[in-house]
């Protein structure tokens, strides 16, 4: 295949992520006023069909999970398939709208993170939203109540919050990730520059003082035409930074979902505490699942997409741009985000 | 070469994360009232949505200043307020149409929220800014544009028409969804690349209220 084609290909991959991603994030409050409503997007294109099954799906979910609870509350047990329903939520819940997703995608496409790591990312965020809510809503049960702070204000409050640290993080991975390649197509050869810098990038995660893979002129650059799959022994390296991840996990996990907090809400005035926290972990593992399976999928993308363009500079540069592009989204996707919220 | 199938993952993977939209939250059951004055001229339209028992606690939880666990009537009247304020914006989740050009509705002067059974119920009636005289076809669709809100007429019954004119006929349309999105896949491919904030969607599943008037049209 042709470059042409190839980029072509990839402006339109390019052009679909951003058009279905970032456009039409208004109404993040609720038209109710009460509550937090989650993104909303128009949904068009080829793939309407799957995404109203996948709506549909999760409606009935979450039917039946309060109908589940309904029945907890009049003495009727069903803790298991409550579990079950919370869980079914979840993973359905995931593949609908949500930052979630998209920033750890994102993340993982801009960073060379293993697999496995990115699975565990997911779980951990997704977790840690969970808790957010159990911790939201044991506050404004046990504190809140009678106070002026609402939960809509409170859950407001960690919303604007996470997407600020969306807006911060994106910044920050696209620091990390352009300007080391900027830096280095000024100072030398770009095409040599650029290959080596993508070459190395995971070498290169870790360093906070963005310095980048140099060359002399002439030089000759080691792995530059190696393949980029993602080496085994590179991944499991201690190359992979923790601290960076954490920051993914807390601007993901620090906005509770709107369905966690309801449920939470009528558990807790009915007294169902564990079966309330026990179904919002449940719907987190649920979540977790999907996010991951997305996140693989980008990554496995990217990699045959590089693996495709071939090892040259072309190579390089599709790379390149796919890491500085997935920082980009990060950063665009907070900034709409924000720009939703305040 | 496997690449068509890795392109094709990488397409779909664009596409797919965020676009489905939201799913409701909320849900609660309605019924509409339109009344049909003199000279077949629509009077108003009056609402009642009875809203889920988590939501409802939801609400509880919010307004409970006092924490006895019920709402009294101060409590309530912000409830009403704060709905009242937020629907403003989504146009009281009213949508009426007359020969398909939109119709506007006058702003409620008030809501009025009750709560009994752990449910809160939300009461309003509004009319129309000008005179809306039913011929043609009149549709009145209650919804939530940003999909937070399932209002649900469970039954055809709760579209209800008080004085409907001997020349016209009333009907309850239940759109079915799959068919709603291959009929106005068109429309809505055009909508979404001139306002790629819209969120009209719901207009198209959405149950509505069409009132049929021969002879006039």
């Amino acid at each position: 295949m042709k470059k042409t084609t190839v980029r072509i290909v990839f402006g339109l991959l390019a052009a679909t992520y951003v058009l279905t991603h970032f456009l039409g994030h208004a109404h993040a409050q609720s038209s109710l006023g009460i509550g937090a409503n989650e993104a909303v997007l128009p949904s068009t294109g080829m793939f309407a069909g799957l995404l109203n099954w996948i709506n549909v799906h999760q409606q009935q979910f979450y039917r039946a999970l309060t109908g589940s609870l309904k029945s907890m509350r009049d003495g009727g047990g069903g803790q298991w398939l409550l579990v079950a329903l919370s869980f079914a939520y979840g993973v359905f819940h995931a593949a609908g709208p949500g930052h979630g997703k998209a920033v750890i995608s994102s993340y993982m496409l801009a960073n060379e993170v293993a697999l496995r790591r990115g699975v565990v990312l997911s779980f951990i965020s997704a977790l840690l939203q969970a808790v957010t809510a159990i911790l939201v809503m044991t506050l404004v049960y046990f504190v809140l109540r009678g106070t002026a702070i609402s939960m809509t204000d409170a859950t407001r409050f960690l919303e604007i919050a996470s997407y600020a640290m969306v807006t911060a993080f994106g910044l920050w991975l696209l620091w990390q990730k352009a300007v080391p390649r900027l830096a280095g197509a000024f100072g030398m050869g770009r095409a040599h520059s650029l290959s080596a810098a993508a070459a190395h990038a995971h070498h290169h995660d870790h360093a906070e003082h963005h310095h980048h893979h140099a060359h002399g002129p002439g030089e000759v650059c080691s792995s530059c035409g190696h393949s980029h799959a993602p080496d085994p022994a590179l991944l499991s390296a201690p190359a992979f930074n923790w601290r960076s991840a954490w920051a993914a996990v807390a601007a993901v996990g620090l906005r509770p979902c709107t369905g966690a907090l309801i449920v939470l809400s009528f558990a807790f005035l009915n007294g169902l505490w564990v079966a309330g926290v026990v179904s919002v972990l449940a719907m987190a593992v649920g979540t977790a699942l999907t996010v991951s399976l997305l996140a693989v999928l980008a990554v496995s993308a990217k990699n045959v997409a590089v693996r495709f363009a071939g090892d040259g500079r072309m190579g390089n540069r599709i790379h390149a741009a796919i890491e500085i592009g997935g920082a980009a989204l990060v950063f665009l996707l907070g900034v709409t985000l924000l720009a939703a919220t305040i | 070469m496997q690449t068509l199938p890795a392109l094709l993952a990488a397409g779909f993977l664009c596409a797919a994360p965020l676009s489905a939209y939201a799913h409701p939250h909320v849900f609660a059951e309605a019924s509409l009232e339109v009344v049909v004055g003199a000279g077949g001229k629509v009077d108003s339209l009056g609402h009642v949505w009875r809203f889920d028992d988590l939501f409802s606690s939801t609400v509880l939880f919010e307004f409970d200043k006092n924490k006895d666990l019920k709402l009294d009537e101060d409590e309530l009247r912000s409830v009403a307020e704060t709905v009242h304020g937020s629907l403003a914006e989504f146009d009281y989740f009213q949508f009426v149409t007359h020969d398909g050009k939109e119709v506007k509705m006058r702003a409620p002067v008030h809501l009025v929220a009750t709560f009994d059974d752990n449910m809160l119920t939300i009461m309003f009636e509004s009319q129309p800014e000008q005179e809306l005289k039913l011929d043609g076809k009149v549709d009145f669709g209650v919804y939530d544009p940003t999909f937070y809100t399932a209002i649900d007429f469970t039954e055809d019954e709760l579209m209800m028409v008080q004085g409907l004119p001997a020349a016209c006929t009333r009907a309850v349309i239940r759109p079915d969804p799959d068919e709603a999105i291959a009929q106005n896949q068109q429309t809505l491919t055009e909508a979404f690349f001139n306002d790629p904030m819209g969120t009209d969607m719901s207009k198209i599943f959405a149950t509505r209220l069409e009132i049929s008037c021969g002879g006039q049209g």
